[in-house]
């Protein structure tokens, strides 16, 4: 899950947390797919961000998190506790390319 | 070099003609330990930019206090004259940072947040002073930049080169590193002993006698900003974390889990006062 600001909503996104209004009643359900007119509306909301499944803040693909994170633990990697920092952080990524 | 000289020269880097001038006229009242809250408050409040930035970082996710505290007074109030000294310093050191090393804004940024987060899970008190150590846990390199410019870059270039540590090539090129110069300005600056030892020891947080857990969360902040590739301060990788310090803080997997998501989750919701735009 990321939160990716109004402007740079598609349609196609899925939403990973439903959206309320002040009062608490849900305007999209998770798990709702976005279209051109559901991005018009909530633009005229006063959202900034919304939280959409699976999207990756940057466009960069599984295969180069995953290395640029091998790349970054290089040095360390094998030292006492840094396999279970680096684990999680591997989970991380596998779980938004599900 | 020879380490006493190098400190005396790091010591007077206020006296430089080339210090930008938001730090020289800052530090002229930091230095002063007898100055009172009103007073900081009034100077603060006479310097617009000054006064912009500290309530935009206070206000911003990263400090967790959205929309609340709308005067330097009720700042000074609220977070105590330590954390508000530490912001001050914090923010005007932020051209020195973006113009010599692009990338350790954001990675000062990403350790406050992370500090903090840290310093919550594990029901620290005051977390909003280690948030600020982590802040300024690497101080050190901007005094040595302001210092020393070309040695530094030489730093930068040979860490580079070499593919070693920042703090490697700092060694080979001082002999010491920024955690040595930046608790000597800290301590000149009059800061608090607390803050002057995290920075001292945020690679070796074992040594710390006084804030251990302290120095052992910002360590491990500089660690995880690091981890997740977030900003940059001086090369592409994650050092090794203490055991002890590791151990100290006793953090399950899972635990672990929510502090990166929460990480991940602030810093994107902070991500226009990362960038440093001074319009809003």
């Amino acid at each position: 899950m990321q939160r990716i600001p109004i402007s740079e909503l598609k349609a196609g996104m899925v939403v990973a947390k439903a959206i309320t209004n002040e009062s608490g009643m849900v305007l999209l359900s998770e798990g709702t797919t976005l279209t051109d007119s559901l991005i018009v509306r909530l633009g005229r909301m006063d959202l900034s961000h919304i939280a959409i499944q699976g999207a990756s803040s940057s466009d960069k693909s599984r295969a180069e998190l995953l290395s640029e994170l091998d790349h970054r633990f290089e040095k360390t990697g094998k030292e006492r506790y840094m396999d279970v920092i680096k684990g999680v952080l591997k989970a991380r990524i596998e779980e938004v390319f599900q | 070099m020879d380490p006493k000289l190098l400190r005396s020269q790091i010591e007077q880097i206020d006296t430089l003609p080339t210090i930008p001038g938001i730090l020289r006229k800052l530090l002229a009242v930091i230095e002063n330990p007898k100055i009172s809250l009103t007073e900081i408050g009034n100077f603060i409040s006479n310097d617009p930019v000054l006064t912009s930035r500290v309530l935009k970082m206070v206000n911003s996710p990263i400090y967790g206090f959205p929309g609340r505290i709308s005067s330097v007074q009720q700042a000074l109030i609220l977070l105590g004259l330590n954390v508000v000294r530490g912001l001050l310093l914090g923010v005007s050191v932020f051209e020195v940072m973006q113009k010599s090393m692009v990338g350790l804004w954001e990675h000062s940024l990403g350790c406050a947040v992370t500090a903090r987060i840290i310093a919550k899970k594990k029901n620290i008190p005051e977390p909003e002073e280690i948030s600020v150590s982590a802040l300024l846990h690497d101080i050190g390199k901007v005094v040595l930049i302001l210092r020393f410019k070309e040695e530094y870059e030489r730093v930068i270039k040979e860490a580079e080169l070499k593919d070693i540590l920042i703090m490697e090539a700092e060694k080979e090129v001082f002999g010491i590193t920024h955690a040595e110069s930046g608790a000597w300005v800290a301590k000149k600056w009059n800061f608090p002993l607390s803050l002057v030892e995290v920075i001292e020891y945020h690679h070796k947080p074992s040594l710390s006698k006084t804030v251990t857990i302290q120095s052992a969360i910002v360590h491990l902040a500089d660690i995880l900003t690091r981890s997740v590739g977030f900003g940059f301060a001086g090369d592409n990788y994650v050092p090794a974390v203490n055991p002890t310090a590791w151990e100290l803080l006793d953090l399950s997997d899972a635990e672990l889990r929510e502090i990166i998501d929460e990480m991940d989750h602030t810093l994107q919701e902070a991500g226009d006062f990362l960038l440093g735009d001074e319009s809003g």
